[in-house]
């Protein structure tokens, strides 16, 4: 498919722009390591309702660093001017937006990645046969993430405001995701399997194909100059 | 009056609302063709005058007092009506946003801009209202119950919206990123709705009264139904005025479209 070959290709292009400079995940990388350092010393993270509070604080961690990084990604093709090269070639739109969720879930998985084990170590959490649904949730909430994140950024870029605007559009859209990818996690840090956090898949996975699908079908609206 | 045949000529416009004393209910400044909503304004300015007087004598003085909840109950005639007409504002941004898209009509993101400011000023007398019914009530003023909570997000993405509407200048740039915004987060009150209830079913609050039970009185309904039409006619009133406002705003901007819009973006 003509669309999928496409957004693989500008994809490609922002990954091999990643290798060179690492601008991204080291900022993304760090930041949500201070993020869960700062509230390991303001979260009783020994306490009985331990994996609550780190399934919150992970969550925290991972929405925050994904605006930063998603605002960084779009806001480097405009200052290069990529993104008006992008727009006067003849690539469909949509194209542009599934390169972009590409590469944004590149970016923020990577992050999570590194994050998680890190983070299972740091506060202590014993996953062990909750793993499954662990990644099973990251997956799918991440996928929702960066589906509204990448079409929300495009148009943040071009605001008076930059990439300032972006969380303000983001968490209220992102609340349901939010909600349940915490829940998920909290079973999923307590030992649950799978079939214990059926629901919560369930809405994260309707979450995700509602935001794709709006991406796809109201991006060429966005990106029109 | 002189507004009764809506003239197209602001010059006579003008001439002829000085003679008459028509010009005090919106006092439009003169030859910016404020005469457009002239009379059909004036006349919905008067029916929500009188709805509300309506209202208010029903909702004080001839609805019964709630056995259970005292007087305090009587904030349930402005509450939910507020609420109810509120969603309604929303959800005309989203087939407004919607006809904005496919048709690229201005008309139809003012329409949008102006129902999402009404809806927004509804729904924060909600907010407000609720609180004020709910410490004597249910002994505090805020409760992450479902239907709060669902509520407070709805006002979050709204309020989110007139915030990306202030951010970006260029009208039609703003109109478009309004409408896809517009239909993102009326799509999502569902989720948001589904979220926050198997959320709070996870871990119960303390037990709740519905704020509107099924069980309603007639005269309490009847008052109800009055509130209803009272915040229709108020909504389909402020809606009116604000997109006659934003109607002036597009024709003051529209002379400096000659400028070259070097601003915003510098490729």
């Amino acid at each position: 498919m003509r669309t999928l070959r496409h957004a693989h290709r500008i994809a490609v292009k922002d990954l091999r722009i990643e290798l060179r400079t690492r601008d991204i995940l080291t900022a993304m990388g760090l930041f949500a390591l201070l993020i869960v350092v700062v509230a390991s010393f303001s979260f009783p993270t020994t306490s009985e309702h331990r994996e609550q509070i780190a399934a919150g604080l992970l969550w925290m961690a991972f929405l925050f660093a994904a605006l930063l990084g998603i605002g960084r990604s779009l806001s480097m093709e405009h200052e290069h001017g990529c993104i008006d090269a992008l727009v006067t070639s003849p690539v469909p739109r949509e194209s542009i937006y599934l390169g972009k969720v590409l590469s944004n879930l590149a970016f923020v998985g990577v992050a999570q990645l590194l994050l998680l084990p890190l983070s299972i170590v740091l506060l202590q959490l014993e996953p062990g046969r909750g793993l499954v649904l662990l990644l099973a949730t990251v997956a799918l909430a991440t996928l929702s993430l960066v589906g509204v994140t990448t079409l929300l950024s495009a148009m943040a870029v071009n605001t008076r405001t930059r990439e300032a605007v972006l969380p303000l559009l983001v968490i209220p859209v992102a609340i349901p995701v939010l909600i349940a990818a915490v829940q998920a996690t909290t079973i999923a840090l307590t030992g649950g399997a799978l079939a214990d956090a059926t629901g919560w898949l369930l809405l994260l996975t309707a979450t995700a194909a509602l935001f794709l699908l709006l991406g796809l079908a109201t991006f060429r609206h966005v990106l029109e100059e | 009056m002189s507004v009764t045949h809506t003239p197209r000529s602001r010059q006579v416009a003008t001439t002829e609302v000085a003679g008459a004393d028509a010009a005090a209910t919106s006092a439009p400044p003169p030859g910016s063709g404020g005469d457009r909503a002239g009379l059909k304004t004036r006349v919905l300015a008067v029916a929500t005058g009188l709805s509300m007087a309506v209202l208010l004598a029903g909702a004080l003085l001839w609805a019964p007092t709630d056995r259970l909840q005292g007087d305090v109950q009587r904030i349930f005639y402005i509450h939910v009506p507020a609420a109810w007409i509120g969603m309604l504002g929303f959800g005309v941004v989203f087939v407004a946003s919607i006809a904005y898209l496919v048709t690229r009509n201005a008309r139809w993101d003012r329409l949008a801009a102006s129902s999402a400011e009404v809806g927004v000023v509804f729904t924060t007398g909600v907010m407000l209202t609720g609180p004020l019914w709910g410490r004597p009530v249910w002994g505090v003023y805020w409760d992450w119950d479902p239907r709060l909570t669902s509520f407070f997000v709805l006002w979050l993405l709204y309020i989110s919206y007139l915030v990306l509407r202030s951010y970006v200048t260029e009208p039609t740039r703003r109109a478009r990123y309004c409408a896809v915004l517009g239909i993102i987060a009326f799509l999502d009150v569902p989720l948001v709705y589904v979220s926050v209830r198997w959320w709070r079913s996870l871990h119960p609050g303390p037990v709740v009264a519905n704020p509107d039970g099924p069980q309603l009185p007639g005269s309490m309904l009847a008052v109800l139904l009055v509130g209803v039409a009272a915040f229709t006619l108020l909504y389909l009133l402020l809606l009116r005025l604000r997109i006659d406002n934003a109607v002036r705003e597009a024709e003051l901007a529209a002379p400096r479209r000659d400028v070259p819009p070097a601003r915003n973006r510098g490729a």
